[in-house]
């Protein structure tokens, strides 16, 4: 168990910069889930900590003392992967083994089958890997990585293979699991839902940088970002290039802004914006519209199973001006700035 | 709309008849072609045991044959339809029947004097004189030794070397990597028999003239190339996670090479190992040509100076000598089936 902290920690491919100049610092026993689409740098930065790429630049620090040219093995580092990574040729007990036959162990056995108990494979433990199922093979995976006591426990999207039952009850487990032992863990995954619902902190990236870190509540309500108030959510939010003389709506803000709500914010009143249905997609608890309005394409859900309204439907949508976001051309958010009406007659 | 006339019950009938039919043809076809392949094995196992003073009796071995080919067809048929120890047991009944009624039908052909050479010394002087053959002429034995040594060292060698080089080839990237995995491809483009002038220039000037280490060294190197290619493909089959994951483990790259990677490719090497010991048991060309006179022998080369007499060809000791000479390849063959019908699997991922 460790404090992990990143200090501007770069990783340069021949052409292309994968990890560019990242901050970060993690509390001992804190779960972390790195967040992006795929080839943002999060696996990236995963294997830097892991060792198994060197930095090109900044720091690595456990408990403040920079790893950077340590090798995996001494890095004392659980990894889980998505492919779980089992060794085919050795039985579930010689895999959660393994890790202890690099230490000098009295107890190995005794501590390899309390974290096969912990994760509840014991019965499994004299099959091979490729007579598991997907979710025993992960709590293999998850039981060789914790066997050792490691600093920093790494996961890279350990439930992606599974189904979404089993990814339901994994995330859970995988939580109840690491919370009991205490270890520093950092998630990395691009489902959003999965990073959520495990971690403590968010940290969201995109190509190769941090844009926001944060709680989920933080990342959903007061994205700092473009990038991050599209990414989080689905639906995504509707992401609206407003001229304000047009749409009737009066901007906290001077120039060409982009103008942020939520589906769920927008619904269907007596006054608002003239919009028309153009496509209908019920979602089981929920039906989401798709229309189009004065301030463009817009996406707007209600809590019906079935749909209230049709392809060429005409309706008005109001919001409150106060849940609006507003965003600088460069990406950022503008702080406490939102939308408000021009005249009453819209509210 | 109108109502539709398809006669369905005739066109599924049509179906299934042009399905077994074709099944059929193709069946009858692969028959008849492997006949001319299977056929010399069967004379040389027959003459090796029913030849006499040097001649095979053309009447035996078409008895043999019918006696032979419908028991290996129905065999085939059999193993078709059986599974497991079915199948052995029709192996087994198969070789007794055939074995049987061959004494039925050759009783009195049947015969094993060819043999005598595996317990005779001097069983070629015998046949030439001491003159002509000069008293140079081997026990087999000592062919089949020499053979067995010059096979299994450069399979080591062969398994050892192709094993690491296509590790590194898989795993890391270094300058020029390109350029060698295509070079390994076009040295396989050159006939291994042009290069016996300038191979024997080279081993007579370093001195192995002579020597069983000569084909050894030489046949290992014309194979490495296809071997190096065919592992390679096994180790880009293993997956990076699992050598990763024995890294964070604690393992060394040595230590995760061997404890995780060696293990997910032994396939390919009992398969490639089977391969190279196969080529050197029938190297002939580079261990006539790097001899200057008789200073080794080996199983080819005994073969190949068995058949030669000056009073005409003893078939009978030729085709014994030969069945010796078969019977280790194909009771590797029969061993190694299972890894060597997966080398594909593993080879085509390049």
């Amino acid at each position: 168990m460790a404090e992990i902290e990143l200090r501007n920690l770069s990783k340069a491919w021949d052409a292309s910069v994968a990890v560019d100049g990242i901050d970060l610092t993690l509390a001992d026993g804190e779960f972390a889930a790195i967040l992006g689409p795929s080839g943002c740098g999060k696996s990236t930065t995963l294997f830097m900590l892991s060792g198994v790429y060197t930095p090109t630049g900044g720091e690595i620090r456990f408990d403040g003392a920079v790893v950077n040219d340590v090798e995996p093995r001494d890095r004392n580092v659980g990894i889980v992967f998505q492919s779980y990574a089992l060794y085919p040729n050795m039985s579930v007990l010689q895999n959660i083994l393994f890790p202890l036959r690099f230490k000098q162990v009295d107890d190995a056995d005794k501590r390899a089958r309390e974290m096969a108990e912990l994760v509840q494979i014991t019965p499994l433990l004299d099959r091979r890997p490729s007579q598991l199922s997907g979710g025993q093979q992960q709590r293999v995976a998850l039981a060789r990585a914790l066997v050792k006591r490691p600093n920093l426990l790494l996961l890279d999207e350990p439930l992606s293979n599974l189904d979404a039952t089993l990814r339901l009850t994994m995330r859970a487990e995988i939580r109840r699991i690491v919370t009991e032992l205490g270890v520093t863990t950092i998630l990395v995954t691009h489902d959003q839902l999965e990073a959520t619902t495990m971690a403590d902190r968010v940290i969201c990236m995109n190509a190769g940088r941090i844009e926001q870190t944060g709680s989920a509540e933080d990342l959903y309500l007061r994205p700092d970002t473009l990038f991050v108030a599209g990414f989080i959510g689905s639906p995504p939010m509707n992401l609206l290039a407003v001229d304000p003389s047009a749409a009737g709506l009066r901007l906290d803000v001077d120039g060409p802004v982009t103008l942020g709500l939520r589906p769920e914010l927008l619904r269907a009143a007596e006054t608002g914006v003239p919009a028309t249905v153009s496509h209908v997609e019920p979602m089981g608890r929920e039906t989401l519209y798709t229309a189009q309005s004065e301030l463009g394409q817009v996406r707007f859900l209600e809590p019906t199973a079935r749909p209230n309204w049709a392809f060429g439907d005409m309706l008005k949508l109001a919001f409150d001006p106060a849940d609006t976001l507003l965003f600088a051309p460069d990406g950022q958010r503008v702080p406490d700035a939102h939308a408000t009406w021009k005249d009453l007659a819209h509210a | 709309m109108t109502h539709s006339t398809t006669d369905w019950d005739a066109l599924a009938h049509r179906a299934r008849w042009q399905r077994q039919a074709r099944t059929a043809a193709i069946t009858l076809f692969l028959v008849a072609v492997s006949i001319p392949i299977i056929l010399p094995y069967f004379w040389m196992v027959m003459i090796a045991f029913t030849a006499r003073t040097g001649g095979a009796e053309a009447d035996t071995l078409w008895t043999a044959c019918a006696v032979l080919v419908p028991i290996t067809i129905g065999y085939a048929v059999a193993y078709q339809m059986l599974s497991g120890r079915a199948r052995l047991a029709a192996a087994g009944l198969a070789l007794a029947l055939a074995i049987a009624l061959l004494f039925v039908f050759l009783g009195d052909a049947l015969h094993v004097n060819n043999f005598r050479f595996l317990v005779n010394p001097n069983v070629v002087e015998e046949l030439r004189g001491k003159a002509t053959a000069g008293a140079q002429f081997p026990w087999v034995w000592s062919a089949f030794f020499n053979s067995l040594v010059l096979a299994t060292v450069q399979m080591l060698i062969v398994v050892a070397v192709s094993t690491m080089a296509a590790y590194y080839l898989s795993r890391f990237h270094f300058m020029g990597r390109a350029a060698f995995l295509q070079s390994l491809l076009i040295l396989q483009a050159f006939p291994a028999i042009t290069l016996v002038i300038p191979i024997f220039l080279i081993v007579y000037w370093v001195g192995l003239l002579n020597t069983l280490t000569a084909p050894i060294l030489v046949i290992t190197t014309l194979e490495l190339p296809f071997f190096i290619f065919i592992m390679k493909g096994f180790f880009d089959a293993v997956p990076w996670d699992t050598e990763m994951s024995a890294l964070t483990d604690g393992a060394t790259r040595r230590q995760a090479f061997r404890m995780v990677v060696l293990p997910q490719v032994t396939t390919g090497m009992i398969a490639i190992g089977v391969f190279a010991f196969i080529k050197g048991w029938e190297e002939y060309v580079f261990v006539t040509g790097l001899r200057t006179g008789n200073s080794y022998w080996v199983m080819s080369t005994y073969l190949y100076y068995v058949r030669e007499d000056v009073m005409g060809v003893d078939y009978g000791l030729v085709a014994a000598v030969s069945v010796m000479y078969v019977l280790p390849s194909l009771i590797l063959y029969l061993f190694a089936q299972k890894y060597l019908t997966q080398m594909t699997l593993g080879g085509v991922k390049g």
